[in-house]
């Protein structure tokens, strides 16, 4: 079963690449859609037949489908492992991937590559459900790969525009220097285990041979993966670069699945984060850290992508103070929030730019309140969630990895997480304001919106407002049913009701601070941010960070390469084997100069060889006259 | 009196006529120096033929004498003709066949 | 006894007529190479034919003298005279060899060894004359009409092909190309 899982996304990418590329200017798509939309469909229907197995009889299930190498020691078999954290991860990843292929649909319609569109798009979900199932780091890395792989061609999708060919090259070049570091931590994994076996079964029964120190590099080096991933400080530049992509592809890759590969890379190396709590503390102070960070920049963006993308980032910080402080199950029950309420903002957010022609800049639009109804709905659902106000999702989340930080004594994570949590709620807010409740713009007519695109948004916002309950802890009366499934070794941090309810309400004022404030900025006139304080500028342009990038790194690597190739190789490589061409053809042309033609110069040549024979002979021969 | 001389002086008179080819330029000397090279090898086939007191040596050096005739022949023809062609007795100018660069 | 006196006595003679022809016919070869008029160069090497008839009879090969002055110097020399006067270049045609007598040495140098190697080579031949008639015509002709029948009829083939080109060549067309230089 997991097989199929696995090989049948990539299976119908293949078919439509290759219809696709037999003609590529047809139109077939009924075709690609039924094969498109039909293969996650067929995915979500067989992930949730496999969980409700789970249900019954929980153990691990194994599938190998062949064995790769073996050479001495090093046995990689192609294997799928699904246990209980994998099970949860492809139930919701295929079921919103299916949600997102039908929105995909409607708001590809009209594009060009609509089928290479969706052999991109299933490539993904094959290398995403790759990455989950994998029975051993070689697997998961491969997956990882393709995962990069899969958010670089849809990034630059739209290739014609050079700016969106960049971007891609920069989400994949960032990653990349994350996969330097998991690849080091993975040969670092592999030589000291010394032999005993490569799959995480395997790992995990032989974790206690490894030391402590090496153990620490492993686990850091895994997070600069990680940080690579999931666009943590210092590696996340590309995420908002990324946006150039379809919406689509940011509501799926870049917001629900791919960037959460990371926080699941550490949940599934739990049993190797748990020797090491440093490193944990490492991972949550990026975590908060990259958190307020986002925060901070997104309170100040005006395009609704970017805003959105760095609220991406803001959540994936709390999913790292979760699993980085040992609350593993707290981190991936974020995780399955997240997704919902995220991927329903981007394709609200998508929903919207198409209806108004392609705008995205924030402050041009407004008062769609009346007009983009169901969307407005929906959104607001979402902003709910997100801003962390019961009943809805992400209060309970949320909170979990609150309470989880105030409780393990690390009150600075802590406090500064909670800020983040209000600045979230207003930069939301500040969003649904803006473009449904201030002052009108555009009083254009409205692009219609295609039915695939709406329906997709009522599931999701059914699922932003409900999924909060199936990870109710006990405090709030409810059974933990997420963390007793997950079974993943978390840390226990004992804590009072009362000191709970006290944090819950803490984080409920601050959200409700929040929106009443973004409320009385910009639901009547909002207005775009200008630098006029150099504070404001430094936060406008997101702390020059692309910029000190560009100058620290970009810049002394282009200088060295135009040093290389315009300096270094013509005049040393070039110069080397020219001159040595050069004294060949010299010496060439000395040479030629005995052929002269005049035969007594040719006698005196065989006379010179006549004698110089004749000398050797008489001396060896041994007379003289 | 022993051959050696006779040797010694036929080995001067092969080494004058390879000193005339390889110095003078003048087709005349070149072809005189040849004949010379030649003649010498019939100097040593005689004494040779006194040696071993055998009359061969002297027949050879008697056919010998008619090949130097007809080349003789050829050579002052050609020499005739390139005269005729180049106008020049000067084995220098005669560098068609050399290396162009 | 008389026999070997005889033959002191012979050698004696002998190397005094061996010395002045080895004179002469040096005198004439390095004349030949080194003169500038072409003419004298003939000259010189007549003088060495000469010579070199004189040497054969010195040899007791009667009948090779007497064809040596017959067609060496008869034919060839004579030829080569006719040739030369037919020419009759002036003395500002003839090439330029300003460095003659440098080249010369350098060339002398050069063949030095070679010659070495030679004479010490020759020299390892045994160096006693056997003692025996004359060549004279007559054995000659036994020899060349039993023994060497073959080579005397090819070399006569070769005598009537070298005729006919000598004739071909030196009568030619002359090419319809540039005369160069």
């Amino acid at each position: 079963m997991l097989n199929f899982i696995v090989i049948l996304p990539f299976i119908s990418a293949f078919l439509i690449a290759l219809v696709y590329l037999k003609d590529t200017k047809t139109k077939r798509h009924i075709f690609y859609t039924s094969l498109g939309v039909g293969t996650p469909f067929l995915i979500t229907i067989l992930s949730f037949l496999t969980a409700f197995d789970f249900l019954n009889s929980p153990q691990t299930i194994h599938n190998t489908l062949f064995e790769w190498v073996h050479i001495g020691d090093f046995n990689i078999d192609i294997s799928f492992m699904a246990d209980r954290l994998s099970i949860v991860m492809i139930s919701f990843i295929s079921f919103i991937a299916t949600l997102i292929h039908i929105y995909a649909a409607g708001y590809m319609r009209d594009e060009e590559g609509y089928g290479k569109f969706f052999a991109y798009f299933n490539l993904f979900i094959g290398s995403m459900l790759l990455l989950v199932l994998a029975d051993n780091p070689i697997m998961m890395f491969i997956g990882w790969e393709l995962v990069g792989l899969s958010s670089y061609l849809l990034i630059g999708f739209y290739h014609h525009d050079a700016d969106n060919i960049k971007a891609a090259n920069k989400a994949f070049i960032l990653n990349r220097v994350g996969d330097f570091g998991f690849i080091i931590a993975i040969s670092v994994l592999f030589i000291s285990l010394q032999g005993h076996g490569f799959t995480f079964g395997d790992i995990k029964a032989n974790i206690g041979l490894i030391n402590h120190s090496t153990l620490t590099i492993i686990g850091i080096l895994l997070f600069v993966g990680a940080m690579g991933k999931s666009a943590q400080i210092p590696l996340y530049v590309w995420l908002p670069d990324a946006m150039a992509g379809p919406t689509p592809v940011s509501a799926l890759i870049h917001a629900a699945t791919m960037v959460t590969a990371g926080v699941y890379m550490v949940a599934r190396y739990s049993f190797l984060y748990i020797e090491i709590p440093n490193v944990g503390l490492f991972i949550a102070s990026i975590g908060s850290a990259s958190a307020l960070f986002a925060a901070i920049i997104a309170s100040y963006q005006s395009d609704i992508k970017k805003i959105l993308a760095y609220s991406t980032m803001s959540q994936l910080g709390y999913m790292f103070i979760a699993v980085g402080l040992g609350a593993y199950s707290s981190g991936i029950f974020h995780v399955f929030t997240h997704a919902f309420f995220k991927a329903l903002l981007f394709m609200g957010a998508g929903a919207v730019i198409i209806a108004l022609h392609h705008e995205q800049n924030v402050f041009k639009m407004g008062g769609l309140k009346k007009r983009l109804k169901l969307v407005y709905i929906t959104m607001f659902t979402a902003t709910l969630a997100i801003s962390g106000i019961p009943p809805f999702a992400g209060f309970f989340s949320k909170d979990a990895i609150l309470v989880t930080a105030f409780a393990s004594g690390h009150y600075i994570i802590w406090a500064s997480a909670t800020f983040t949590a209000g600045l979230t709620a207003f930069y939301m807010f500040r969003l649904i304001f803006s473009v449904f409740h201030s002052k009108e713009k555009e009083t254009h007519e409205l692009h219609s919106l295609d039915k695939r695109m709406t329906y997709p948004l009522v599931v999701l916002a059914f699922g932003s407002a409900t999924a909060g309950f199936l990870g109710v802890n006990s405090a709030y009366g409810g059974n933990d049913l997420i963390v007793k499934f997950l079974n993943l070794p978390d840390i226990e941090y004992h804590i009072a009701h009362s000191t709970e309810y006290i944090l819950g309400a803490i984080n409920v004022i601050l959200g409700f601070l929040g929106m009443a404030l973004a409320y009385k900025l910009f639901a009547h006139s909002a207005v775009e941010a200008r630098p006029d304080t150099p504070l404001k500028a430094l936060v406008i342009n997101k702390f020059y960070v692309d910029e000190f990038y560009e100058f620290i790194i970009v810049k002394p690597l282009l200088k060295m390469s135009e040093f290389i190739a315009k300096t270094f190789d013509p005049k040393v490589f070039d110069g080397v084997i020219n001159s040595s061409v050069f004294i060949y053809i010299n010496a060439a042309k000395l040479f030629a100069k005995l052929q002269n033609g005049k035969v007594r110069y040719y006698a005196f040549y065989i006379l010179v060889g006549a004698s110089l024979m004749s000398c050797y002979l008489i001396y060896k021969l041994g007379v003289i006259a | 009196m022993s051959p050696n001389p006779f040797f010694l002086l036929s080995v001067l008179l092969f080494s004058i006529g390879l000193i005339g080819i390889v110095s003078r330029k003048n087709l005349f000397i070149a072809y005189m120096s040849v004949e010379l090279m030649l003649s010498s090898v019939n100097l040593i086939l005689a004494t040779l033929s006194k040696v071993l007191g055998d009359a061969n040596g002297s027949v050879m050096a008697l056919l010998l004498i008619a090949v130097i005739a007809s080349e003789a022949a050829i050579f002052l023809a050609m020499i005739i003709h390139l005269y005729k062609y180049y106008k020049t007795l000067d084995s220098d100018k005669l560098d068609d066949l050399k290396e162009r660069s | 006894m008389a026999r070997s006196l005889a033959v002191q006595e012979i050698n004696t003679l002998e190397l005094i007529i061996f010395c002045i022809l080895s004179i002469f016919m040096l005198g004439g070869s390095i004349t030949m190479i080194t003169s500038k008029q072409t003419i004298f160069s003939a000259f010189g090497f007549l003088i060495t034919m000469l010579g070199l008839a004189g040497m054969f009879a010195l040899l007791d090969s009667r009948f090779l003298a007497i064809a040596q002055i017959m067609v060496s110097v008869g034919a060839i020399v004579v030829l080569s005279m006719l040739t030369i006067l037919t020419i009759n270049s002036k003395d500002e045609n003839l090439p330029k060899e300003e460095h003659k007598y440098k080249l010369i040495l350098l060339s002398l140098i050069i063949t030095l060894p070679f010659a070495i190697l030679l004479y010490k080579t020759l020299s390892t031949l045994p160096h006693y004359f056997a003692t025996t008639k004359a060549i004279n015509a007559k054995i000659v002709g036994e020899l060349l009409f039993s023994k060497w029948i073959l080579p005397f009829e090819i070399i006569s083939i070769l005598l009537l092909v070298a005729m006919l080109g000598a004739i071909v060549i030196a009568r030619g067309k002359i090419f319809k190309k540039e005369v160069h230089k």
